[in-house]
C-alpha cells in the first residue's frame, strides 16, 4: 500500500491553496502509508531562477555542508535566499545555468548529499514519519500555487529514508515529479539498462524508475501523454502513477487495475487520489468521483 | 427513520449503533460518511439504511437482507460477499462491486471499477454506465446487466453466471458464447430495468431486445488432453 494525491487548480493563477489541499489529501492517506510523507509542490515562478531543495546529508555536520555546497555551485552561479530546514538546505540560482551540471557539482560535496528537486515552480520536501510530521517542519499548509502531488509510503522492499521517499524528482530534469503506488517488476532490468547509458540511481527504491522515464520520454520531446500511454506497455507490474510537470499533471493506470485511483473534475479542479476519503476531506461540495479503469490515461495541462 | 452521524464516532461504533437500531426495527439516515471504509457491514437484520454521501470499501459486504442506499459513490469490494438484500450505489462504484457475492441486489447508477461480479455465485447485479476490465470473471452463478459498455476480458472462464450488455463489450474473455436474449430474456430484462433503474437514466438505456446475452462456452469446464489448444489458449 501506499498513498498517493494530486490537486489541480483550474483558475492556473497560482493562488490556490495546494499545500493545505495536498496536506489534507495526505492526512486522510495517512493510514496507507505511515512510513515516510511527501510533497511536490508547485508555485508561481520567481525570476526564471532555479529554486533548489538539497539534503544536506546523514554524515557531515549541515553548517559545514551549506557552506561547502555554496562554494561547489560559485563557479556556475551565485546561491541566494539560502536557507535551511530540517534536514534540507533550500536556496535559489539563475535559471540560465545547466541543470545538471549544477546537481552534479553540489552532489560532489558528499555522496550523502542530493538535490531532492529543482525547478522554476517545483519544490519538493519530504521526510520519514507523518504528513503531521511533515507541516511541522517545514509548513507546507502555506504554500500557494497552481498544483501538486504528494505521498504516504509504506515501503516493501527498499529502506525507510527521506531519499527513497516519495515524491521522486526526475535528477537533473527541472520541474518533473512523480508519486507512484504499486511495483514495477521489470525494475531491475529496466534499471541495469539505464545504467549502462550512464544514468544515476539515488535508492533502491522501484518508483525511482518511473521519473527517469518520464524525463527521458519528455526529454526526447514527447507530449507527456505519449509518455504515459507508451509506460503502459514499457512498465511491467502495478502502478497508479501520477506525474507533474511546471503546466501539466496527469495520471496512469496499470493493464490489470491492480491499484486504486480515483479522480474527480470540477469547473474549479481536478483531485486525484488513491481513495475517496482523501478527496472528500480536502473538498465538500458536490461533485462526481470516478475509479480510472485499467489502462486508463489522463493529462491536465495548461 | 433514526439519525446516525459519523462525525467523531470510530467505524465500529457506527455499525455498531446501526445494527442496534436495525434490531430495533428503525431504518436508519446515516450522515457525513465521508467515504470511510467498511460502513454498513454484516448487517444481518432487514430495515433500510441510507449514506448521506459517499462510501469507501466494502460497504454492504456480508450483509444479509438489508437495503443499503449510497447517495454518492462506492469504494472497492461494494456488497462483497452479501448474501441477501438490496445495496444501490447513486453514483459510481470502485474495483470488484459485488465480488463473490452469494445473493440479492447490488444497482451501480453509473460506472463499475474493474472486476466488477468477479466469482459471483448467486444474485443481481446491474449497472447503469460502464464496467471496467475482467467483469464477470469466474461467474458462478446469478446475472450482471450492464447497460453501457464492458471493458477488456469480459465475462471470461465463467461458470452459469448470465451476463446482458446494452453497449458495446470492448474485448470477450476467454470461453464465451454471445446470443441474441430470448423473449423470457427481454422480460426479465426490462422489470428489472423498470424497478431498478431511475427514469433520467433508465431513458439512456438501449431497449431490453437491443441486450446481448453473454454465457460460458463450457468449454473450460472439464479437463480434456484432445482440446489442448483450446487450454493453451485461455492460460
Amino acid at each position: 500500500m501506499c498513498g498517493i494525491a494530486g490537486y489541480w487548480d483550474k483558475s492556473r493563477d497560482s493562488s490556490a491553496p495546494i499545500g493545505s489541499t495536498i496536506l489534507d489529501m495526505l492526512r486522510a492517506l495517512d493510514c496507507r502509508g505511515p512510513d515516510s510523507a511527501g510533497v511536490a509542490l508547485f508555485h508561481t515562478p520567481v525570476d526564471g531562477d532555479f529554486v533548489l531543495q538539497v539534503k544536506l546529508g546523514e554524515n557531515g555536520r549541515p553548517s559545514d555542508r551549506v557552506g561547502e555546497i555554496i562554494r561547489s555551485v560559485a563557479a556556475l552561479a551565485a546561491s541566494n535566499n539560502v536557507a535551511t530546514t530540517g534536514a534540507y538546505l533550500r536556496m535559489t540560482v539563475d535559471g540560465s545555468v545547466n541543470p545538471e551540471e549544477l546537481a552534479t557539482r553540489i552532489e560532489a560535496v558528499a555522496g550523502d548529499v542530493e538535490v531532492v528537486s529543482m525547478g522554476c515552480s517545483l519544490e519538493i520536501v519530504k521526510q520519514v514519519g507523518s504528513p503531521d510530521r511533515l507541516e511541522e517542519t517545514f509548513r507546507v499548509a502555506e504554500t500557494r500555487g497552481s498544483h501538486g502531488i504528494g505521498h504516504t509510503r509504506l515501503s516493501t522492499e527498499s529502506k525507510v529514508d527521506l531519499s527513497h521517499s516519495q515524491p521522486f524528482w526526475a535528477h537533473g530534469y527541472p520541474d518533473l515529479a512523480i508519486v507512484h503506488n504499486g511495483h514495477i517488476t521489470n525494475y531491475h532490468r529496466m534499471r541495469r539498462l539505464y545504467e549502462q547509458s550512464g544514468v544515476r540511481f539515488y535508492t533502491e527504491n522501484d518508483s525511482e524508475i518511473i521519473a527517469v522515464y518520464v524525463a527521458e520520454g519528455l526529454g526526447k520531446g514527447l507530449p507527456l501523454e505519449e509518455v504515459l500511454r507508451a509506460a503502459l506497455d514499457d512498465l511491467d507490474g502495478s502502478f497508479s502513477c501520477l506525474v507533474a510537470t511546471a503546466d501539466a499533471m496527469g495520471f496512469v493506470k496499470d493493464s490489470f487495475a491492480h491499484k486504486p485511483l480515483l479522480f474527480a473534475e470540477s469547473g474549479d479542479f481536478v483531485m486525484v487520489a488513491t481513495e475517496e476519503i482523501a478527496i472528500r476531506a480536502a473538498r465538500a461540495g458536490q461533485y462526481d468521483v470516478r475509479e480510472a479503469q485499467a489502462r486508463e490515461m489522463r493529462v491536465w495541462r495548461n | 427513520m433514526a439519525k446516525l452521524s459519523c462525525t467523531g464516532r470510530s467505524v465500529r461504533e457506527i455499525n455498531a449503533e446501526m445494527r442496534n437500531l436495525l434490531a430495533d426495527g428503525e431504518d436508519v439516515a446515516v450522515t457525513s460518511p465521508g467515504a470511510r471504509h467498511n460502513l454498513g457491514v454484516a448487517l444481518l437484520k432487514p430495515g433500510t439504511v441510507t449514506f448521506d454521501g459517499s462510501v469507501g470499501y466494502y460497504c454492504g459486504g456480508l450483509s444479509d437482507g438489508a437495503t443499503i442506499r449510497v447517495k454518492g459513490s462506492a469504494g472497492w469490494g461494494l456488497a462483497e460477499s452479501m448474501l441477501d438484500g438490496e445495496v444501490t450505489a447513486e453514483g459510481n462504484a470502485g474495483n470488484s462491486a459485488g465480488a463473490a457475492m452469494r445473493g440479492g441486489t447490488v444497482v451501480i447508477h453509473g460506472d463499475s471499477g474493474a472486476r466488477t461480479g468477479v466469482s459471483m455465485k448467486g444474485g443481481l447485479i446491474l449497472v447503469g454506465g460502464n464496467c471496467g476490465y475482467m467483469s464477470g470473471f469466474m461467474g458462478q452463478k446469478g446475472a450482471m446487466i450492464i447497460c453501457g459498455d464492458t471493458g477488456e476480458g469480459f465475462a471470461d472462464s465463467m461458470y452459469e453466471t448470465i451476463c446482458f450488455v446494452g453497449g458495446e463489450i470492448r474485448e470477450l474473455g476467454n470461453d464465451t458464447v454471445v446470443s441474441e436474449p430470448s423473449e423470457e430474456d427481454i422480460q426479465f430484462l426490462a422489470g428489472v430495468l423498470d424497478q431498478h433503474l431511475p427514469q433520467r437514466i433508465r431513458s439512456g438505456v438501449p431497449e431490453p431486445g437491443k441486450f446481448k446475452k453473454v454465457v460460458s462456452g463450457r468449454k473450460l469446464w472439464n479437463f480434456d488432453k484432445a482440446e489442448w489448444k483450446v487450454w493453451e489458449e485461455a492460460l
